[in-house]
């Protein structure tokens, strides 16, 4: 793992105890952030927007506004230092990095991948004492966790186009012409079961039109479109736990799809995440804490 | 950073490698000289007993991947219908012939690759061979030969190494013709003798992996290997690899690892990501990960070559290789090199265009997971950089490596 802080600036010195570990999740639509204490309490979330440049976006996400709590310094708050430097952080806090840009922010002290910080977020906050599989479905990709209380066992990641993803129900609710919002209610409107097949979310979208040309109604098709994505993250790998825990912000958004993952098992016992959404950040923010031994220095693995 | 870091010297692969494209384009413009193209584990030493300069298509390809020429040349190839989903090596190689470019010429100073007077393929590996050089048989008006090996066998057994015998002695007649004289049986023993030595020492190389920490990775083995491919059978691969060993065995003396701070040791299996070679080392290095085996480079591992039966031995050797086995013995071989080199886990590259190099689509890394080793399939291919993507490969790598 690459640390990039600046260790020699003091207001970073790690003779000075962590007091606020800060995790940030940089996902394709959007910069999630979360906040905890030493003993692990969720201080804060926020989000923004995914844009670029990505370390701009990121570190107005961390900034905050107002009396909001920052891990950045006063002087540093508003904009990125004009002269390129790092902006610098409040003493006793600490920032660690997850999701896709996880490597392209220069101001963190370490990154995890989002698997890790996911079941990290997860475990965290439910505290399950038996194997789970996680189910997060973001953005860009979806990732089944197989996990134990105490580790990530294995995972798997979607691997064909944007099927079963964030990306792919957006689409469809544009051809659809339907805002994002109604779609989970339009869904339990459906009176028909239809079948979209096709792991690409363009061909997917031709089977919406061809189907809409055929005059079936919009409800049936959004059913559809949420069935279509539990088979296409379903097929990603056998699941073998009798707890499914649902984390990402497609899972908080669209809450008719946990009812649908569940019938497709005999007996399950299906869970949203706490803060669903910010899993990810929440996970980060537990890696740095992990890595930090009480006395303030860092734990090396 | 590992690629590249082979010490210059004696051991210069750069160096090797320009002297066999050097002598190869001279040959091509020598009307006194023969040029054969062959499959890379195609019958090389017969060809070479015969006194044919030999190239070898598939290291263009890998040459076309690595320069990210085929970016360029593929969408050329697919418009004349050879279709993105068939190897790239292929599409980047015909469509590197359409466009009438190659980095041999930046590399080595070759107006062209060198043509030939006949194309000899093996399927060993796979068809794709076949329909590749059978284009350049139409193209050019160049004698197609073809060995047509059984495939995908749980066991070399006799009738299989009769067979392909059979087939060698039927093409050596053909390349009779050719050259205009019978091949000298010494000639063959002694290439087939090379390529033993060659190979044996190639495996000595690999094997310098198993010390922890190891000197040399897949990443560097697959630059390394540029001469085990081109040059079995002569006595250049030989000086080569054993310079190479001496200098692999002081660095295991030494403690020098090819990653600094080794923390977990990896296995590649399938084709290397030739555009992405330097950019997957990264990932592995910057993780403390040593890739220290893979199904790739030992497939130039020919255990059976034996001088006094160079035909027969030729046939078991070149029937024997891991592509060409059934998927019980793939299982088997890959448990056995976990074993050797201490191997965390593995990574299985599913390369689009090479279903037969890719082993990851038939439960191969489920069953290898519950006999305690652990892989992750990352998507991706050999040339076509359009079915790869960089930063679902880097989380997915560095999402296994968190949980070994």
């Amino acid at each position: 793992m690459s640390i990039v802080a600046d260790t020699d600036r003091p207001d970073t010195d790690t003779a000075v105890r962590t007091e606020v570990f800060w995790g940030v999740d940089c996902g394709s639509a959007e910069i999630k952030v979360a906040a905890i204490d030493r003993e692990g309490r969720l201080l804060t979330t926020r989000r923004g927007r995914t844009l670029f440049p990505l370390v701009e976006h990121v570190h107005r996400s961390l900034a905050g506004l107002g009396d909001e709590l920052s891990p950045i310094i006063d002087g540093d708050r508003a904009k990125l230092p004009a002269d390129g430097r790092p902006p610098k952080l409040r003493p006793g806090h600490k920032v660690f990095a997850t999701g896709y840009g996880r490597h392209h922010i220069d101001f963190v002290q370490g990154q995890l991948t989002e698997i890790k910080a996911h079941y990290l977020g997860v475990q965290q906050q439910l505290q399950l004492q038996q194997d789970y599989t996680i189910i997060d479905i973001g953005g860009q990709d979806a990732k089944v966790i197989r996990a134990t209380p105490s580790r990530v066992e294995q995972f798997a990641i979607n691997r064909k186009c944007a099927a079963g993803t964030g990306a792919y129900i957006e689409e469809l609710a544009h051809r659809l012409e339907v805002p994002m919002q109604d779609l989970p209610r339009l869904a339990a409107a459906h009176d028909k079961e239809l079948t979209l097949n096709s792991y690409c979310t363009v061909f997917s979208g031709q089977e919406v039109i061809k189907l809409l040309m055929q005059g079936e109604r919009v409800e049936n098709l959004i059913h559809a479109l949420y069935r279509s994505v539990v088979k296409r993250v379903l097929e990603m790998t056998a699941i073998d736990t009798d707890t499914l825990v649902f984390s990402g912000g497609v899972m908080s958004h669209h809450d008719v799809l946990m009812p649908l993952f569940a019938e497709r098992f005999d007996a399950v016992r299906t869970l949203l995440a706490p803060n669903a959404q910010f899993c990810g950040a929440l996970g980060a923010a537990i890696h740095g804490m992990n890595e930090e031994s009480d006395d303030g220095l860092p734990n090396h693995q | 950073m590992n690629v590249g870091t082979i010490d210059a010297g004696k051991t210069d692969v750069k160096r090797v490698m320009r002297d066999y494209f050097t002598d190869l384009g001279e040959a091509a413009k020598d009307p006194a000289r023969k040029v054969a193209w062959c499959t890379s584990v195609g019958p090389a030493e017969i060809l070479r007993a015969m006194g044919f300069a030999v190239y070898f298509p598939e290291n263009h390809g890998a040459l076309l991947g690595a320069t990210r020429v085929s970016a360029d040349t593929i969408p050329v190839a697919n418009a004349q219908g050879y279709s993105p989903e068939i190897c790239s090596y292929l599409t980047s190689d015909i469509g590197a012939c359409l466009k009438g470019v190659t980095p041999l010429t930046k590399a080595y100073g070759l107006d062209s690759v060198p043509r030939p007077d006949v194309l000899v393929y093996c399927t060993n590996q796979c068809k794709d061979v076949m329909h590749w050089f059978a284009w350049y048989a139409r193209k050019w008006n160049v004698p197609l030969i073809g060995i047509h090996p059984p495939n995908h066998l749980p066991q070399v057994l006799p009738e299989h190494v009769a067979d392909v015998a059979a087939q060698y002695r039927r093409m050596i007649g053909q390349l009779e013709t050719i050259t205009g004289a019978p091949l000298d049986p010494e000639a063959l023993r002694l290439a087939v003798a090379r390529s033993r030595e060659a190979t044996d020492l190639w495996e000595a190389v690999l094997n310098t992996a198993r010390a922890r920490p190891a000197p040399l990775s897949f990443f560097d083995g697959a630059i390394a290997m540029g001469p085990i491919v081109v040059l079995r059978g002569t006595q250049i691969a030989t000086d080569y690899y054993r310079a190479l060993l001496a200098e692999l065995q002081a660095k295991v003396i030494a403690g020098q690892a090819a990653v600094p701070g080794e923390r977990l040791r990896v296995y590649w299996e399938g084709m290397p990501v030739w555009g992405r070679l330097r950019q997957l080392s990264d990932v592995f290095a910057n993780n403390r990960a040593a890739v220290v085996a893979s199904t790739y480079c030992n497939s130039w591992i020919f255990t059976d070559f034996d001088a006094e039966q160079p035909l027969e031995s030729m046939a078991r050797a070149y029937l024997s290789i891991f592509i060409n086995r059934d998927d019980a013995f793939k299982e088997a071989y890959i448990e056995r090199l976990a074993a050797e080199f201490g191997i965390d886990g593995v990574v299985y590259h599913a390369a689009r265009t090479c279903p037969n190099n890719s082993n990851s689509s038939y439960n191969l890394p489920q069953r290898l997971a519950a006999k305690g080793i652990p892989g992750i399939v990352v998507d991706g291919d050999l040339c076509d950089l359009r079915c790869f993507s960089d930063e679902q490969s880097t989380t997915l790598i560095e999402a296994f490596l968190e949980t070994l």
